[in-house]
């Protein structure tokens, strides 16, 4: 593998890098000691940069276990004086709540930036909360970049501003910002290295005293004017307004990046002011004021919620009350759902009696989609879910005799896709760890579930939840959909993995054992490529009376094949001697290698695709798919 | 000034990120600025999967508007016209590998891959200006099917659309490619401008 470039002290260098890949060379180029994250889309780059580069550049870094306890690992180092990052999806944050509120009320020693990459779209998340109010709400510093030169150099800046004013600061993404990639010219590596020491006096009750350290809301807020007062000279904020224009057009975060492009295309730079806004809070109301009275009407871009336009217009009440304030709360802009330049193109149009540009084909659209399928998310070839769920159904069936006799409830993961078809076998799911907890409630009050968790996530979030199952006898039946990897954020290791994020052995902590330390009496571990063995034991696990689990235990076919690279899995092929052409194979099973041949009215298999698994063959009632013979 | 727009369509695991990130680094290389658009939280799954990369010119979004990629590069037909109807401008180049990876839709019998000739018929009311051709065969002549990407990269190279010469990509092949893979992106590369060439004689 070639080298990292966000590792290359080449200050001066232009190199692509991706917007997550930018914010990981921004703390390295600020000296951060201690890096933890947890993986998540959009976040998941950030952790992976580091992890691969941490023993080369002098950080440490880990995937933790969860968001909250790798917050609190940055915020331990920065107690003593060293600088560290955390990096997490928006929803990430609502884990890592608890220790934001006491960091951002004791303040911090060592810059400590942490990073919100929020989901406008929801592209691969569950909703698309807009983080800025948690940092409101918890009086942080928001930052937000417009590209990926910007995630870099605003990182690094915000371990200044961190030690500055002694609070965390927010660096907030968007997924098109950390997914996007552009070129970054790289500034130099901080590689002075602070002692580490504890600070007493700012952190010890028995040295500084209780009182002193205990009520600090005042404070708090007298630091955050410092941060305002800041942010109103800060050159990430752009003011483009001569005077002559009537509209004004602010571009918040990665908004303005599409703002730009729009009046480009309309051509409409003399006729708008704009601001282009980094700072999101607090917001630098003087230079705010001097917009809002410069201009007659102002369109705010923002993802995802109307966070500055509706303190724009509280503002606008002291400062230029007659000035029309436009965006998502007037309906110019989409309530929901990110931008793009089309959408403000649109908006802008419409405000300055103009033709928008770039029409969509709406009629040639609508005729494609009228032939073309969706293109369903689907497990990939040799999924070992994919055979799990397969033999849960079969044990389902037999138990209760009915596939309604239990409500499945999946959690967060590759395993989420069970709810697909063919499958179509989970009912709901929430958020990490859910899955145990839900089912209890639903247990006590007499409905049948199936608890349906990978192993990354009760990692992360399903063991106090099964304790709590037998402490308080809810007799929930687990299935541990385990492949030994964080499969969708991109195969980062786990507690189970015997591997550290940097590759070092690590002690492998088992999820059996851990399930026997919890008072679990019914515990099996089997592979979910033998079909007959699976179902069996989740026929067991269903007759069990207590709190029972099967773990099902399979390396992820993405990774055991990029294990085995550059030899290739020896695939199946379908007998069509003695292929009845029943399509069970493919209508109950859907492995994406396997294919309906229209004119034979026979299965076939994608050898390229096929990752010779042999759950179909055990599928298959006539026997018809056999292993290819290997020369 | 406009930059050069590029619509890259297919479908997860194809290596589509891989061949924007090559068309980029190129870019640089160049000394050309650049953005790359992408989202793949779901690519590993079998999800569509689209980039678009915008080379020179003035441009700070990732995103283009509708109508307005100079070319398309399309791993899979179906992906191909999806894209290729919704951000091709008038005219613009399209060349597209014509195998077809059926969704799990089709596989489980629920949906019909469309027929191969409703398909072409629409992208060609945007364009006639088409190569269709199978990438993925010339990849595995090539050694490995995997480098499809890289064959599409070379036929594009040979259209004469790129701002930089072919040079520059095979020199980022070199630094970011392990030598055995080298070779046969390097083959792969050759049989793609091929056959853009053997198209248009």
């Amino acid at each position: 593998m070639s080298r990292h470039s966000v590792a290359e002290d080449a200050s001066g260098e232009v190199v692509l890098l991706m917007g997550n890949e930018a914010i990981a060379r921004g703390a390295i180029e600020a000296g951060v000691t201690v890096a933890a994250a947890y993986p998540g889309t959009p976040s998941s780059e950030i952790g992976n940069t580091l992890s691969r580069v941490a023993d080369e550049v002098g950080l440490y870094f880990e995937w933790s276990s969860n968001e909250k306890v790798a917050f609190e690992i940055a915020f331990g180092a920065s107690m003593c004086n060293q600088r560290s990052l955390v990096a997490m999806k928006h929803v990430g944050l609502n884990v890592a709540l608890d220790i934001l509120n006491p960091v951002s009320l004791r303040g911090v020693k060592g810059g400590l930036v942490f990073v919100s990459t929020d989901d406008p779209s929801q592209h691969s998340s569950r909703t698309e909360q807009d983080n800025r109010w948690l940092a409101k709400l918890n009086c942080v510093p928001v930052i937000e970049p417009s590209s990926p030169q910007e995630a870099k150099d605003y990182t690094r800046y915000g371990y200044d501003l961190s030690e500055r004013v002694g609070l965390p600061v927010m660096i907030r993404t968007v997924t098109r910002l950390s997914h996007m990639r552009g070129d970054v010219v790289l500034g130099p590596i901080n590689r002075q290295r602070r002692r580490a020491e504890f600070d007493w006096e700012g952190f010890s009750f028995r040295v500084a005293g209780f009182e002193k350290l205990f009520r600090r809301h005042k404070e708090r807020h007298e630091k955050l004017d410092k941060v305002q007062k800041e942010f109103e000279e800060l050159s990430f904020n752009e003011l483009k307004m001569d005077g002559g224009e009537r509209l004004g057009i602010v571009g918040v975060g990665f908004a303005f990046a599409h703002l730009v492009d729009a009046i480009r295309r309309l051509g409409v730079e003399s006729k708008t002011a704009y601001l282009k806004l980094a700072t999101s809070h607090p917001l630098p109301e003087k230079l705010l004021a001097k917009f809002l009275r410069g201009v007659d009407r102002i369109l705010v871009a923002e993802e995802v919620d109307p966070f500055v336009e509706l303190h724009m217009k509280a503002l606008a009440k002291d400062v230029n009350p007659s000035v029309e304030i436009y965006g998502r709360m007037s309906g110019h802009l989409p309530r929901e759902g990110e931008l793009d330049p089309t959408i403000i193109g649109r908006a802008l149009a419409d405000l300055l009696n103009m033709e928008a540009p770039c029409k969509p084909r709406l009629r040639l659209e609508a005729e494609t989609n009228k032939i073309l399928f969706d293109r369903m998310l689907t497990l990939c070839a040799g999924c070992p879910h994919r055979a799990t769920v397969y033999a849960l159904k079969q044990a389902v069936k037999e138990v209760k005799g009915d596939l309604k006799g239990v409500v499945v409830n999946g959690d967060i993961g590759c395993y989420g896709l069970a709810h697909a078809p063919p499958l179509s076998f989970e009912d709901t799911y929430f958020c990490m760890g859910a899955s145990i907890g839900v089912s209890q409630g639903m247990a006590h009050v007499g409905v049948d579930t199936v608890a349906f968790i990978g192993d990354g996530t009760f990692f992360h979030a399903g063991i106090p939840s099964l304790l709590n199952a037998v402490y308080n006898q809810a007799p929930v039946k687990v299935v541990v959909a385990d492949n030994g990897t964080i499969a969708m954020t991109g195969f980062q290791p786990n507690p189970q993995s015997g591997i550290t994020a940097t590759s070092k052995p690590a002690k492998r902590i088992m999820i059996e054992n851990l399930a026997e330390a919890c008072g679990v009496e019914h515990v099996e571990v089997v592979d979910p490529y033998d079909l007959e063995a699976t179902k069996s034991a989740f026929v067991r696990m269903l007759k069990t009376k207590g709190v029972a689990m099967v773990v099902a235990r399979r390396i992820c076919a993405t990774q055991a094949i990029r294990a085995m690279r550059p030899k290739r899995p020896v695939p199946y092929h379908v007998d069509h001697e003695r292929c009845i052409g029943c399509r069970i194979c493919l209508t109950q099973f859907g492995c994406p290698a396997l294919a309906w041949n229209n004119e034979t009215r026979k299965a076939e298999i994608d050898r390229t695709v096929c990752m010779g698994c042999g759950v179909c063959a055990q599928v298959c009632p006539q026997g018809a798919i056999v292993k290819e013979e290997t020369s | 000034m406009k930059p050069l727009r590029i619509v890259i369509a297919g479908v997860g695991g194809q290596g589509t990120l891989l061949a924007s990130r090559l068309l980029a680094q190129s870019a640089i290389k160049a000394g050309f600025h650049v953005k790359v658009g992408e989202t793949y939280g779901m690519a590993q799954r079998g999800g569509p999967v689209m980039g678009q990369i915008q080379i020179g010119g003035e441009a700070s979004s990732p995103q283009i508007c509708p109508g307005e990629a100079d070319a398309l590069l399309g791993f899979e037909e179906a992906e191909a016209v999806r894209r290729g109807v919704s951000y091709l401008k008038e005219g613009g180049l399209a060349l597209v590998n014509n195998r077809r990876l059926p969704p799990i839709e089709v596989i489980s019998g629920m949906a019909e891959y469309p027929d191969s000739n409703r398909l072409r018929a629409l992208l060609s009311e945007v364009t006639d200006n088409i190569v269709y051709f199978d990438a993925t065969a010339l990849a595995e002549e090539a050694g490995d099917p995997i480098t499809t990407n890289t064959v599409m990269i070379g036929a594009l190279c040979a259209s004469g659309v790129l701002p930089f010469p072919e040079e520059t990509i095979i020199e980022v092949l070199k630094q970011t490619l392990r030598p055995a893979y080298y070779e046969t992106n390097l083959r792969a590369f050759e049989l793609g401008k091929k056959a853009f060439r053997d198209a248009k004689n």
